[in-house]
C-alpha cells in the first residue's frame, strides 16, 4: 500500500535509503544524518505525508530519531529514522519547512537534549523550569 | 506597544493548569504563547518500567476522558508486533466502547463550550445527555472512566446479552436529544453570533501544523483513521466522516454535534451485528520488533510506538494524545480576534480535561429529591412569576 511513497523514495536518493518494509501499512526507512532534511522534506512536500509525532530514544548506537509520516490516503505509515552521535546530537530542524514539528522537536530536545539547528524557538517545553538545563530525563547515560 | 494579558495557569474556565500568555493591542490579540507541562508526569519513562499487561492499565491514566483511546492504541501497537489476529466478537465490543467514549467525551465539550459561552442551559442540558452513555459504560465495562477494557489481543472480559436492549434504548434517546440539541446550537442567533467567522483556521494552516480530529475536519482536512487506515469494526458498518469548510469555531462545533449522531449509528449496528464467539486471543509474548497503533480518539489521531526487545517490558513505549498537535493551532486561530474570544479559541480544540464528578441530592427517604420533570416545571413556574411582576 505504501509502495507508491518508497518507490518515490528509491527513485529521488537510490541507495542512500535503506528501507524496511515491516508489513502493507509499515514500512522504516534508515537515513544519514545529512540526507535528513531532503529526505523528511520530501515526504513532507511531495509525498504529502503527515507529521504525526516523532519518537527520540537514547539507544547504544547514540539517539535515535525515529519521524512517523502517516499517509491518511493509503492508510499507512512510513517512518523515517536516523542515530545521532553522542553526548552532543545535533541535527538540522524540521520546523523551517513544516510547523507540525515544532512542539515534538521541544519535546524531544526537552529530554533527549537534541539541539535542533534553526528551530525559531528552542525552549523546554514539558519538564519544570527549574530544572538544570543540562538535565534530560530519558539519556541513559547520566 | 503590545502588553501582556496572562490567562492561567489556574484560570475558571480551563480546568487544567495551562498557561497562555496573550499579547495584545488595545483589545486585539496579536500574538499567543502558550507554556505547558504543569501537569506532567513521565508516563512515557514510567511505561518503560511496567510489563506489556501493566502498561494497558498505565495509559488509561493519561486522560479520564479518552482512556479507552490510549489503551486500545497501545494495544494495537503491540498486536503491530505480534501480528496476532483479533476475534470478530472482541473488535465490535472494542468499537462499541470507543465509540460511547466519543458520545460522552463530545457532549462533555458541547457542555464546557456552552459554559465558556455562558449559555448555562446547554452547559445543563450537555451534561445532562451525557450521563445516560456513562451509566451504558458502566453497564458495559463495570466503570464510568478507566475501563480496563483492552488488553493485547482482544477485550478482558465478555458482555451479558441482556445488557444490549437498554443500551440501544439509551442510544434512540440521545439521537433525539442530539438532534434537538444540534438545532437549538445551530440555530440560536446568539451562538451564531459568539462561534461564526471567530478563530478562522485555513485549511493549509491545519495541514501545516499537524492538526487532527474536529479541529481538522472543522477546517476541511477529510482525515479520519476509523475510515482510512479500518481498525475494528469501521469497516463492516455504514457510517460518514463529518467535514465542515467553515474553518471557523462554529465549523468544529457542527463537526462534534454531527459526529454524534454517526456514532450512535455506530453503536447500534455493531450491537445488532455483535457475532458470537471468543473475546481474546492468547498473546504470550511479544518479540523483538517494533509497532505502531494509532486510532481516531474523540479529540483526533492518538498515536502509540512501542519498541520490544524480547523481554516483558517495552524498551520504548511513545504516546502522543491528540491535544499535543492541536494546540499549536492556536497561534494562527487568535491572532487578530477579540480578548474576550481567546478562551473560547482555545477552548475549540477541545483540550484534554479529565474530571469524573457526579452529585444526586437526595430526600429523607433516601430517594432523589427532584427529577428532571420536576425541575423543568420549577423553570417554568419562575419565568411565569418573572413575567407576571415585570
Amino acid at each position: 500500500m505504501s509502495k507508491q511513497v518508497l518507490d518515490g523514495l528509491k527513485a529521488k536518493f537510490g541507495d542512500r535509503v535503506d528501507i524496511f518494509e515491516r508489513s502493507e501499512r509499515r514500512a522504516y526507512v534508515t537515513v544519514s544524518n545529512d540526507d535528513w532534511i531532503p529526505v523528511t522534506r520530501h515526504m513532507y512536500e511531495e509525498a504529502k505525508g503527515r507529521l504525526a509525532t516523532a519518537t527520540g530514544s537514547d539507544r547504544s548506537t547514540g539517539v535515535e530519531l525515529l519521524y512517523h509520516f502517516a499517509f491518511d490516503r493509503d492508510g499507512t505509515v512510513v517512518n523515517i529514522r536516523t542515530t545521532l552521535p553522542k553526548p552532543f546530537p545535533k541535527i538540522e530542524s524540521l520546523t523551517t519547512y513544516y510547523p507540525a514539528a515544532d512542539f515534538i522537536e521541544r519535546e524531544i530536545f526537552d529530554f533527549l537534549g537534541v539541539e535542533f539547528t534553526g528551530h525559531h524557538d528552542p525552549r523546554k517545553i514539558l519538564s519544570s523550569h527549574d530544572r538544570p538545563a543540562d538535565f534530560h530525563a530519558m539519556r541513559r547515560d547520566e | 506597544m503590545s502588553t501582556l494579558i496572562p490567562i492561567g495557569p489556574f484560570h475558571p474556565v480551563l480546568e487544567e493548569p495551562e498557561y497562555i500568555s496573550l499579547y495584545v493591542d488595545g483589545e486585539t490579540v496579536e500574538d499567543a504563547d502558550i507554556d505547558l507541562g504543569r501537569i506532567h508526569r513521565g508516563i512515557e519513562l514510567l511505561a518503560q518500567e511496567k510489563t506489556y499487561d501493566q502498561d494497558t492499565f498505565l495509559v488509561e491514566r493519561i486522560c479520564g476522558i479518552c482512556s479507552a483511546s490510549h489503551s486500545w492504541a497501545a494495544c494495537l501497537a503491540m498486536e503491530d508486533i505480534v501480528d496476532v489476529v483479533i476475534p470478530d466478537r472482541a473488535r465490535y465490543l472494542r468499537t462499541i466502547v470507543h465509540e460511547l467514549e466519543r458520545l460522552h467525551s463530545h457532549m462533555l465539550w458541547v457542555g464546557l463550550a456552552g459554559h465558556i459561552l455562558g449559555y448555562w442551559t446547554v452547559f445543563m442540558w450537555g451534561w445532562k445527555y451525557r450521563e445516560p452513555v456513562l451509566d451504558c459504560l458502566e453497564a458495559i465495562t463495570g466503570n464510568r472512566n478507566n475501563y480496563a477494557w483492552y488488553c493485547p489481543g482482544g477485550v478482558r472480559r465478555d458482555v451479558a446479552d441482556e445488557i444490549w436492549p437498554g443500551v440501544l434504548k439509551a442510544m434512540d434517546e440521545f439521537a433525539v436529544q442530539t438532534d434537538m440539541l444540534l438545532h437549538a446550537i445551530l440555530d440560536d442567533p446568539v451562538i451564531l453570533g459568539r462561534l461564526k467567522g471567530v478563530g478562522i483556521l485555513t485549511t493549509e494552516d491545519a495541514i501545516a501544523y499537524g492538526t487532527l480530529g474536529p479541529t481538522a475536519r472543522g477546517s476541511g482536512v477529510p482525515i479520519d483513521v476509523r475510515r482510512d487506515e479500518p481498525y475494528g469494526a469501521y469497516s463492516e458498518v455504514d457510517w460518514d466522516v463529518m467535514v465542515q469548510d467553515g474553518c471557523d469555531c462554529l465549523a468544529v462545533a457542527a463537526v462534534r454535534l454531527l459526529e454524534m449522531l454517526e456514532s450512535v449509528k455506530i453503536i447500534k449496528q455493531c450491537i445488532e451485528k455483535l457475532p458470537a464467539g471468543p473475546i481474546a486471543t492468547e498473546v504470550r509474548e511479544i518479540p523483538r520488533g517494533e509497532g505502531i497503533g494509532h486510532i481516531e480518539a474523540p479529540r483526533g489521531e492518538t498515536f502509540h510506538f512501542i519498541r520490544s526487545n524480547g523481554t516483558n517490558m517495552p524498551e520504548r513505549h511513545k504516546m502522543r494524545a491528540p491535544t499535543f498537535n492541536n494546540i499549536p493551532s492556536f497561534r494562527p486561530r487568535v491572532k487578530g480576534e477579540s480578548i474576550s474570544d481567546a478562551v473560547l479559541i482555545f477552548a475549540v480544540i477541545d483540550p484534554c480535561y479529565s474530571c469524573t464528578e457526579r452529585l444526586a441530592v437526595l430526600g429523607p427517604d433516601g430517594r432523589p429529591y427532584m427529577k428532571g420533570k420536576d425541575l423543568i416545571a420549577l423553570s417554568h413556574a419562575k419565568t411565569e412569576e418573572l413575567r407576571k411582576n415585570s
